[in-house]
C-alpha cells in the first residue's frame, strides 16, 4: 500500500508544485560560531525534500517545512556544512556554523565557478574570508589586502598612488616575458586585470591601474585562491600562474535586507629616506647655489637664498615629511536583497573616495551593481548580472627616478625651508607662470615638486561594464546543461597636461596628450554537468564543455608636441599632432571533459582534459593538455585515534598551456610619422613562425590533518613546476638586422612548501581566539635558458642601479649590479687616493625573491568584540635603493654627514695588496659609490627580510534591543582598524662599509617601482603608508 | 505529455551542445587574419620603398634619442667641440659607458640595414634607387667602423646565430666598390629622380647626390692615405675627376628634421638638457681669430661673453661657479630653444651630414699630398672657408677677405683650470707645409662643426689638429693625456654576450688588444 501522503508528496514534486498538506513554518537564525554574527548567504534545506531558502545578510530566514521532526541541511561557502534536526515543537532556532578555512565538509568555489566539497578536492586551495577584506581596506587596490593572508602569495604594492596595479605571485616566478600575475576569476570567468602601463627600468614612469583595481571588496561573497596549475587547468592558457577565485554577492529569499557600511580611513607616508641634517645646501663644504647638500654646517648663519632673500641657514628637518599629506579616504555602500523563491535580486552601489598622500592626488569611484536571480520553473534558472564602474583618478604622481614628485622632493637641499620651495612659480603678465629659479641637484633632470603638482597632471577616467547571462537547465536529476555569456568592457580614457617650462616631458607651449584605450573581452561557456551512483559506494561527476573567449585591445594615441596657445591643454591647439593606434585581438576556443569519480565519500579521482585553439599559434592552431588527481580521506576510511579528527592525503599532476603572445608569426612594417611623407621600419623583432604553446608541468601533494575535535588542523603542500616551452625574446646580434627573435625554450623550475595551519587555543560560545599560520618557501631554479643563451634581462633591461636577469644554473630575478672590487683574497681594493675602485662591469650581487613568506593572524572574539590582528613578513632576499643611490650622491642621506670633514681612510688595498694610507671625505666617496644616476649598487644593497604588523580592527557588536526604536535594524558593527601599522624588523644593508658599518632598511620593500617583472629596486617609488581608519556596518 | 516534451527538449539541447563544440573546432578560419596587425604593413612593394629609404637616412645620421649616446657623449667632446658641463656623465674623462656608445651601433644595423637591404632586394641595381641606398650604406658603415675597427660587414642583415667581424681594410675596399659603383650608375641618370620628395637630404636630385658620393669617396680616401697612400691617391682623383660639393648652401648634405612625429635635431633635443657646453678649445680658436662663425655656433654665456669649458673636469670641478652651465656658451640659436635664446623652430632643424667646405679641405690636404686635386692647396683651403661662411649665412665678401688673411692666432680662453692658447696658428696661408696641414686641418675642424664623428676621426688620422689634454682620465687604460688619446671605441659588451665568438675572433683582427688606446688600421699615428 502506498501511503497517500507519500503519494501526494511525490505527485506534488513531480508537477513542480510546492504546496504541503500540513506545513508549518521555521524561522529563526544562523550565527557563525567564531564572530558569533549572523551568516549570510547559507544555503539552507529540508533533508528529503527540495524546499529550502537561503538566509539574508543578518543570518536570518524563514521557511516552510512539514509538520514533525525534520533536519536542515546548511551549506555555505567558507562554512562547514551542517546538519540540525529541528524537533516539531520548534519554530525558532539559531543554528550555529563553524567558519573555517580548511574545515571537513567546507564547500569552495572552484573553476568555472563550479562549487566543491573542499574535502573531494584534489588539490590545495585557501578561502579568504570577504570579511578580511571589507573591515580593513587597502584604499589603493583591493588585491594588496590579500597580503599576508595566502601563503606563498608574494605581493608587492604599485606605487602610482591609488588605484595602482599590484602585483600577485604565486607558488613563484614561472614566465620571463610575460606576466607572473596570477589569473583573477570572478564569478566563473576570467577578469581583464591588463595594467595601462607600469615601469620596466629605473628611469621611472606611470603605474597604471589594473583590472582588479576597480572591484568593490563589499560585493565579494567569496574568495579563493588555487595555487596550483592542477586547480587551474580548466581554466586553461591563462591559469597557469594560479588564480584567484571570486564570487560576488546575489540577492536571497524572504524579506529585504538592508546593508549599509560606511568606512573612513587616513593615510600618511612612512618609511620616508633617513637624511642628515646637519650640512646644508652647497658642495665643498661651502655653502653655494647647487642643489646638492655637500655645504656648511647649518648654524643658523645668515646667507643669500635662492630667492635672492636674506635667510638662516638651518636645518630643515621636516621639509620631506611636509610635501606629503595625510591622505583622507571615504567608502559607503549600501546593498539591498530580497525576493522570492522564484527572484531574487541584490542591488548595489558604492561609493570610493580615496585621497593620495601626494597633494592633488585623488580616485573617485562609483560603483553600481544589479543581479537577478530567477528560478523561472522547477528545471530552468537563470543569473544575470551588471556592474557599472566609474573611476577617475586624478593627478596621479609619476614614479621612478625622473622628475617624480617623490625622487623631487627628496632630493631637496637639507637647509631649504618648506615655506621657500612652495614659491614654485611666478605668473607672468600674459597669465602664464614659470617655474622659479630652484636649486636642484640635477637642473635638467629634477625640478621643484610642488611646481609639478600643480602644473602637470596625469588624469584617467574609467568607464567599465562588466556584465553575464546564465542560465541552467536541469535536464534530469542528474544531468543539466548550463551557459554562460560574459562581457567584460573597459575604457580607459587618460590626460596627460604638462605646462610649458617643465623639465623633461614639455614641448613649447607646454604639452598635451590623450591616450584611448578600449577592452572588450568576451566569454561564451556551455557546460553538461551530470553526477550518478554507479553502486552505493562509486559515484560519478563529469563535465563536458566549450569555451569561446574573444580579447581585444584597441588604443588610439595622441600627442600634441607643442601647443601653439600657451597651456591650453586641448588637441585643437596642437602644434604638430601625432596619433597613433594599435590593435590586437586574441580568439581562443577549447573544449574541455572532467570526471571526478568518489568511493566511500573518502577516496576521490580527479581527471580533466582541454584542448585550445588558439588564435595566437600557427595552423592547426591546437594543443591540449590534462590533469589528474587522486585524495584519500583517511578519517572516512579506517578508525584513527581519537584525538585525530580529520586525515586527507592528495597528490596531484597538471599541464596548462599558454598560447604566447599575438602577432608574431610573419614580419612586419611599422609606420612612424616624421620628415617628409614619414616612415617605414622593418620590425626589429625576428618572426617566430612555429610558434609553440608555453607549458607549465607541476605536481603537488598534500597532507591534511586536525585533531582534538578540530580545535588544531593543517595542510601542508609540496609542490613542483616546471615551465617549459617559454616564450623568450632572446637578444640576436644586431649584425643580423634584428635585435631579438622569439623563441621557445627553456625549463624554468619552482618547487616549494607551504603550511597552513590554525588552531583554537579558546573555543566557547562567547570566547574564541583562533590562530591561523601560514608560511611558505620557493625555491626557484632556471635549470635551461636555451642552447644560444645562458643569461637574458628581465623587463627593461640593463638597469642603471641593479639589472634583474636570469641565467641557467641561477634563479629568477639574481640582481646583476656594480661592486666594490675586491682582490683574490676578498679585501676590498682602493685607488692611489683612496676611494673605493669599482668592478667594470655588473656582476651577482644578490635575488630579489624572499626565501619564506610568513603570516600569522590572531583573531579573539569575546562576547560582542572582535579583534583581529595579522602580521606577516618576507625572509630573505635582496633589494636595491636606488632612492638612496641617487641622494646620496647630493650629500642627503643620514649615513653622509660621516667624515665631512675627512680622515677617513677605508683600508683597503691596491692592486698588489698593499693597504692604502690616504684619507678621503664622505663628498669624494658618496661621489664614487653614487654615481647620482648611474651607480655602484652594492653599496645600496638592502637585506630584503621584512616583518610588519599588517593589520588590526578591533570591532564591536552595538548590542540592539527589541524595543529599540531601530526596530528594524538587526546588526551594527563598529570597527577600528590599522593597516601598516609598524615594521618589527627590517633587513640591514648588505655590504659593511669601514668606518660606517650596515644601516638598517629604512624603505619598504613591499613597494614597488612597478607590477611588470622587472623588480628587485626600489628607486622614487612613493613611500608606503599607514592607514588607520573606522568601519561602521549596519544590517536591516 | 510533459515527460515527452522535456526528453525532446533534452535531445535538442544535446544536439547544440554538439554542434557547438562542432563549430569550435572548425570556427579558426579567421585565426591568420585575426592575429595579423591592422596597423601596420605585412608586405614591400615599389609603393613602399621611399619610406625605407626616408626611414634609413633618418636613422644614417644619429636620430632624436640616440645622437646624445651615439655621438654627443664621445666623439663631440673626443674633438672638442663640446666639453661635458653636467656632473653625473664621465665620458668627457674618457670612461667608455658601452650601454650608451651602443647606439652608435646597433641603430646601424637594426634600423638602417633592414631598409637598405629591402632596396637591394627589390631594386635594379642599374638604378639610381640601388645607387642612393649604395651611397647611405657607405655613409654609415664608414662611421660604425671608425668607431670600432672591425665590425661585421660583410654578412651584416643575414639572420643566424653569430655574424663575423670583417677586417677594416677589406670594408674600406668594399667602400670604394660600392662608391664607385653607385657614381657610375648616378652618371648615366642625371636626370633621374630616385625616391623624390622622400629623399629628405637632395630631393632625389642625382646631380647632388653624385657630388656627394665623390666627396664621400674623397673623404674616405685621406682616410686611408698613411696606411695606403697609392690607393688613397687613386680613389681621390677620381672622385675629384667626377666632381665634389661645390657651392654652399646649394650642395650641403642636410637631413630634414620635422616636428610631426617628434623627428627632431638631435643636438636640438639634447640642448634642452642643458648638459654641455662650448669647449674651452672652440673659445680659444675661435675668440682668437675673432671668427664670424662664432655667434652661430654657440650661444652667449650669461655674463655676454663667449666662454668655455674645459673638457674632463671632475664632478666636483663641475659644481664650481665658473664651469656651472649658465656660466659658459651653449650651443648655438638653431639647435636651442627660445629659453636659452635660440629659435622657435629649433627642434626640426635639418641636421648636418656634410659641409661643402669640407670638400674643399679635402682636396687641399691632397693637394699638400701632391694629387691632382684641380687647384692650389692654398686656393682650395681659402675657398673652403669662403664655403664654411656661406654655409653658416656669413655672405660678405670683405668680412671673409679680411678673415682669410688674418693673422691672429688663438688665445688663452680663460678658463677654470688657466689654459694657454691651445696653438699657436694663424688663418693667413703659413709658409711651411707642417703649418699648412695643421690649418687645413684646423678650419676643417671648424667647418664641420658640429659633426664629431667625422671631426674625431680625422683627428686620429692626421694628428695634426691640436687639442688641450684632457684634464682628468677616470680611465684606467689612460694615464697621461697628453701623450694618450682615445683612438677607437671597445667592443660592445651587448656583442660579446650576443655575438660572442665573432667579437673574440675580432680582437685578432685588431693587431692589438681590445683597448680604447688600440689604433685602427688607417692610425698610423
Amino acid at each position: 500500500m502506498l501511503n497517500p501522503k507519500t503519494l501526494l508528496v511525490s505527485f506534488s514534486l513531480l508537477c513542480g508544485a510546492i504546496a504541503f498538506a500540513q506545513d508549518r513554518t521555521i524561522s529563526g537564525k544562523v550565527v557563525s560560531t567564531k564572530e558569533n554574527v549572523g551568516v549570510a548567504g547559507v544555503s539552507i534545506t529540508v533533508k528529503g525534500t527540495n524546499t529550502g531558502t537561503s538566509t539574508g545578510p543578518d543570518g536570518a530566514f524563514s521557511l516552510t517545512a512539514p509538520a514533525g521532526r525534520v533536519t536542515l541541511q546548511l551549506s555555505s561557502v567558507g562554512y562547514v556544512t551542517k546538519e540540525h534536526v529541528v524537533e516539531a515543537s520548534q519554530n525558532n532556532i539559531v543554528i550555529d556554523m563553524v567558519e573555517g578555512s580548511q574545515e571537513l565538509g567546507e564547500v569552495v568555489v572552484t573553476a568555472l565557478g563550479i562549487q566543491r566539497q573542499a574535502k573531494s578536492l584534489v588539490y590545495a586551495t585557501q578561502s579568504v574570508k570577504p570579511s578580511e577584506l571589507t573591515e580593513i581596506r587597502d584604499p589603493n587596490n583591493v588585491l594588496n589586502g590579500l597580503q599576508g593572508k595566502v601563503a606563498n602569495a608574494l605581493i608587492t604594492q604599485g606605487s602610482g598612488g591609488p588605484g595602482s596595479g599590484a602585483r600577485i605571485v604565486l607558488r613563484g616566478n614561472k614566465s620571463l616575458q610575460q606576466s607572473n600575475n596570477a589569473l583573477i576569476v570572478v564569478d566563473g570567468v576570467p577578469l581583464n586585470n591588463s595594467t595601462g602601463g607600469t615601469l620596466t627600468s629605473d628611469f621611472g614612469g606611470i603605474q597604471g591601474s589594473d583590472g582588479v583595481s576597480s572591484i568593490n571588496p563589499d560585493d565579494i561573497e567569496s574568495v579563493n585562491v588555487l595555487r596550483g596549475a592542477s586547480a587551474a587547468a580548466l581554466y586553461g592558457s591563462q591559469a597557469g600562474n594560479g588564480v584567484i577565485v571570486i564570487t560576488t554577492k546575489k540577492g536571497v529569499k524572504d524579506r529585504l535586507h538592508v546593508t549599509i557600511n560606511s568606512g573612513f580611513n587616513s593615510e600618511t607616508a612612512i618609511a620616508l629616506p633617513d637624511v642628515q641634517n646637519q650640512y646644508g645646501q652647497g658642495t665643498g663644504g661651502q655653502i653655494t647655489t647647487a642643489g646638492d647638500s655637500w655645504g656648511a654646517k647649518m648654524t643658523g648663519q645668515s646667507y643669500t637664498n635662492f630667492l635672492g632673500n636674506q635667510a638662516n641657514y638651518s636645518p630643515q628637518s621636516d621639509n620631506i615629511k611636509d610635501f606629503f599629506r595625510t591622505g583622507l579616504s571615504t567608502n559607503n555602500s549600501i546593498g539591498i536583497s530580497g525576493g522570492t523563491d522564484k527572484a531574487q535580486t541584490y542591488l548595489a552601489y558604492h561609493y570610493d573616495f580615496v585621497q593620495g598622500i601626494i597633494p592633488t592626488n585623488d580616485l573617485e569611484r562609483h560603483t553600481i551593481n544589479a543581479r537577478i536571480t530567477n528560478q523561472i520553473s522547477k528545471r530552468f534558472s537563470t543569473d544575470a548580472k551588471v556592474t557599472y564602474i566609474n573611476q577617475k583618478i586624478e593627478n596621479r604622481p609619476r614614479t621612478g627616478e625622473e622628475n617624480a614628485p617623490t625622487i623631487d622632493i627628496y632630493n631637496i637641499a637639507r637647509s631649504i625651508p618648506t615655506s621657500d620651495a612652495e614659491q614654485a612659480e611666478t605668473v607672468d603678465n600674459l597669465g602664464v607662470p614659470t617655474p622659479t629659479a630652484f636649486p636642484s641637484t640635477l637642473s635638467s633632470i629634477y625640478q621643484n615638486p610642488y611646481w609639478l603638482l600643480d602644473r602637470t597632471h596625469i588624469n584617467e577616467q574609467r568607464d567599465r561594464v562588466i556584465g553575464f547571462l546564465s542560465a541552467k537547465f536541469n535536464i534530469t536529476d542528474w544531468l543539466s546543461i548550463s551557459g554562460r555569456a560574459n562581457l567584460d568592457k573597459t575604457m580607459d580614457n587618460g590626460q596627460n597636461e604638462v605646462s610649458k617650462g617643465t623639465i623633461l616631458w614639455a614641448a613649447s607651449g607646454g604639452n598635451y596628450s590623450i591616450s584611448d584605450v578600449a577592452n572588450t573581452e568576451k566569454w561564451f561557456d556551455v557546460m553538461l554537468d551530470g553526477n550518478n551512483k554507479i553502486t552505493n559506494d562509486l559515484k560519478i561527476n563529469y563535465r563536458a564543455g566549450a569555451i569561446y573567449q574573444d580579447r581585444k585591445y584597441d588604443a588610439t594615441f595622441s600627442s600634441a608636441n607643442g601647443l601653439n596657445i600657451t597651456n591650453k591643454f586641448s588637441m585643437n591647439f596642437a602644434k604638430t599632432p601625432n596619433v597613433s593606434s594599435e590593435f590586437t585581438q586574441v580568439q581562443v576556443q577549447s573544449v574541455f571533459g572532467q570526471l571526478n569519480l568518489s568511493w566511500k565519500d573518502a577516496i576521490y579521482l580527479d581527471a580533466s582534459l582541454r584542448n585550445d585553439w588558439d588564435s595566437r599559434l600557427a595552423d592547426p592552431h591546437t594543443y591540449s593538455y590534462p590533469s589528474i588527481g587522486l585524495a584519500a580521506v583517511v578519517s572516512d576510511l579506517i578508525s584513527l585515534p581519537s584525538f585525530m579528527s580529520y586525515l586527507k592525503g592528495s597528490i596531484n599532476y597538471a599541464e596548462v598551456g599558454n598560447g604566447g603572445q599575438a602577432k608574431l608569426l610573419t614580419t612586419t612594417y611599422n609606420y612612424s610619422q616624421g620628415a617628409g611623407s614619414g616612415f617605414l621600419q622593418r620590425s626589429a623583432t625576428l618572426p617566430i613562425p612555429g610558434l609553440k604553446p608555453e607549458i607549465v608541468k607541476s605536481i603537488e601533494g598534500s597532507i591534511e590533518a586536525r585533531f582534538l575535535d578540530s580545535r588544531v588542523g593543517f595542510m601542508a603542500t609540496y609542490y613542483k613546476s616546471n615551465s617549459r616551452n617559454q616564450l623568450l625574446t632572446i637578444a640576436l646580434p644586431v649584425a643580423t638586422g634584428y635585435s631579438n627573435q622569439y623563441i621557445n625554450a627553456g625549463n624554468i623550475q619552482n618547487q616549494g612548501f607551504e603550511l597552513v595551519a590554525s588552531a583554537f587555543p579558546v573555543r566557547n560560545t562567547d570566547f574564541t581566539w583562533e590562530v591561523a599560520l601560514n608560511f611558505s618557501t620557493n625555491t626557484n631554479k632556471i635549470v635551461e635558458l636555451s642552447p644560444d643563451v645562458k643569461t637574458a634581462a628581465l623587463g627593461g633591461g640593463f638597469g642603471r642601479s641593479a639589472t634583474p636577469v636570469v641565467t641557467e644554473g641561477g634563479s629568477y630575478g639574481d640582481l646583476w649590479a656594480l661592486q666594490w672590487a675586491t682582490d683574490d683574497k676578498g679585501q676590498h681594493l682602493v685607488t692611489a687616493a683612496g676611494l673605493p675602485a669599482i668592478t667594470s662591469s655588473q656582476a651577482k650581487i644578490g635575488n630579489f625573491n624572499p626565501k619564506s613568506l610568513w603570516g600569522l593572524t590572531n583573531t579573539v572574539n569575546y562576547k560582542n568584540f572582535s579583534l583581529r590582528l595579522l602580521i606577516d613578513g618576507r625572509a630573505g632576499g635582496t633589494i636595491v635603493s636606488g632612492t638612496e643611490m641617487n641622494l646620496a650622491f647630493s650629500g642627503i642621506p643620514e649615513v653622509t654627514q660621516n667624515f665631512r670633514e675627512g680622515g677617513w681612510n677605508l683600508g683597503g688595498v691596491d692592486a698588489n695588496g698593499a693597504p692604502v694610507s690616504t684619507a678621503i671625505n664622505a663628498e669624494q666617496f658618496w661621489k664614487i659609490a653614487s654615481g647620482k644616476r648611474y651607480g655602484v649598487a652594492e653599496f645600496f644593497a638592502y637585506d630584503a627580510t621584512c616583518f610588519r604588523v599588517r593589520e588590526l580592527a578591533i570591532g564591536y557588536n552595538i548590542p540592539l534591543k527589541s524595543s529599540n526604536i531601530l526596530k528594524y535594524v538587526t546588526g551594527v558593527k563598529l570597527s577600528f582598524v590599522g593597516r601598516n601599522l609598524g615594521f618589527l624588523y627590517r633587513g640591514d644593508s648588505r655590504l659593511d662599509i669601514p668606518g660606517l658599518g650596515t644601516r638598517k632598511m629604512w624603505f619598504d620593500p613591499d613597494m614597488s617601482l612597478g607590477n611588470s617583472n622587472w623588480q628587485g629596486v626600489e628607486y622614487g617609488t612613493l613611500p608606503p603608508t599607514r592607514s588607520l581608519g573606522i568601519n561602521l556596518r549596519i544590517t536591516f | 505529455m510533459k515527460l515527452i516534451r522535456m526528453l525532446v527538449n533534452t535531445n535538442l539541447q544535446i544536439a547544440v551542445i554538439c554542434a557547438s563544440v562542432l563549430c569550435v573546432c572548425s570556427c579558426t578560419k579567421d585565426y591568420a587574419e585575426i592575429n595579423t596587425d591592422r596597423n601596420s604593413v605585412a608586405t614591400i612593394g615599389p609603393a613602399e620603398l621611399p619610406f625605407l629609404f626616408s626611414r634609413a637616412q633618418k636613422e644614417a645620421t644619429p636620430s632624436i634619442w640616440n645622437y646624445q649616446i651615439a655621438q654627443n657623449l664621445f666623439a663631440d667632446q673626443y674633438a672638442q667641440y663640446i666639453a661635458n658641463s653636467a656632473t653625473y656623465f664621465p665620458s668627457d674623462r674618457l670612461v667608455i659607458r658601452m650601454d650608451w656608445v651602443g647606439a652608435a651601433f646597433n641603430p646601424i644595423y637594426t634600423d638602417v640595414v633592414p631598409q637598405l637591404q629591402s632596396i637591394f632586394e627589390a631594386a635594379d641595381p642599374a638604378s639610381p634607387e640601388y645607387a642612393l641606398a649604395n651611397v647611405l650604406w657607405v655613409l654609415v658603415f664608414h662611421r660604425v667602423t671608425d668607431y670600432w675597427g672591425p665590425i661585421p660587414y660583410f654578412q651584416a642583415g643575414v639572420p643566424g646565430k653569430s655574424v663575423p667581424y670583417d677586417p677594416q681594410d677589406q670594408i674600406y675596399a668594399d667602400f670604394f666598390t660600392r662608391l664607385a659603383a653607385a657614381v657610375s650608375v648616378l652618371k648615366a641618370n642625371l636626370t633621374a629622380k630616385p625616391y623624390g620628395d622622400w629623399d629628405l637630404m637632395y630631393k632625389g636630385d642625382v646631380t647632388k647626390w653624385l657630388k656627394f658620393a665623390n666627396t664621400l669617396r674623397l673623404r674616405l680616401a685621406l682616410r686611408i692615405s698613411k696606411v695606403d697612400p697609392a690607393k688613397a691617391k687613386t680613389e681621390a682623383e677620381a672622385a675629384v675627376a667626377d666632381g665634389t660639393l661645390a657651392e654652399s648652401p646649394g650642395d650641403d648634405a642636410l637631413v630634414l628634421r620635422s616636428e610631426t612625429g617628434q623627428d627632431y635635431n638631435g643636438l636640438s633635443v639634447m640642448s634642452d638638457w642643458n648638459e654641455f657646453r662650448m669647449s674651452a678649445t672652440m673659445e680659444s680658436v675661435l675668440k682668437g681669430y675673432q671668427d664670424p662663425r662664432m655667434p652661430v655656433y654657440f650661444l652667449p654665456a650669461a655674463n655676454g661673453q663667449y666662454e668655455g669649458h674645459r673638457n674632463g673636469l671632475t664632478s666636483i670641478q663641475q659644481t664650481e661657479a665658473i664651469n656651472l652651465p649658465a656660466n659658459n656658451s651653449h650651443v648655438g640659436a638653431r639647435w636651442a630653444s627660445p629659453a636659452f635664446g635660440g629659435n622657435a623652430s629649433y627642434l626640426s632643424t635639418s641636421q648636418n651630414v656634410m659641409a661643402t667646405a669640407e670638400a674643399y679641405f679635402l682636396r687641399a690636404e691632397g693637394a699638400l699630398l701632391g694629387w691632382n686635386m684641380g687647384g692650389t692647396a692654398q686656393s682650395l683651403y681659402e675657398s673652403g672657408i669662403t664655403q664654411s661662411m656661406k654655409q653658416w649665412g656669413i655672405t660678405d665678401a670683405a668680412t671673409i677677405n679680411a678673415y682669410i688673411n688674418s693673422t691672429k692666432t688663438p688665445i688663452a680662453p680663460n678658463d677654470y683650470l688657466n689654459s694657454p692658447a691651445v696653438t699657436d696658428i694663424p688663418v693667413k696661408w703659413a709658409a711651411t707645409l707642417d703649418d699648412q696641414l695643421e690649418q687645413v686641418a684646423l678650419q676643417k675642424w671648424l667647418a664641420m662643426y658640429p659633426d664629431g664623428m667625422e671631426a674625431w676621426a680625422d683627428y686620429r688620422r692626421s694628428h695634426v689638429l691640436k687639442l688641450y689634454p684632457v684634464a682628468n682620465s677616470d680611465n684606467p687604460d689612460i694615464t697621461n693625456t697628453t701623450t694618450q688619446w682615445i683612438r677607437r671605441i671597445p667592443f660592445l659588451e651587448s656583442e660579446k654576450l650576443n655575438n660572442g665568438p665573432a667579437v673574440e675572433a675580432a680582437v685578432g683582427l685588431l693587431g692589438g688588444p681590445d683597448k680604447i688606446t688600440t689604433p685602427l688600421w688607417w692610425d698610423k699615428n
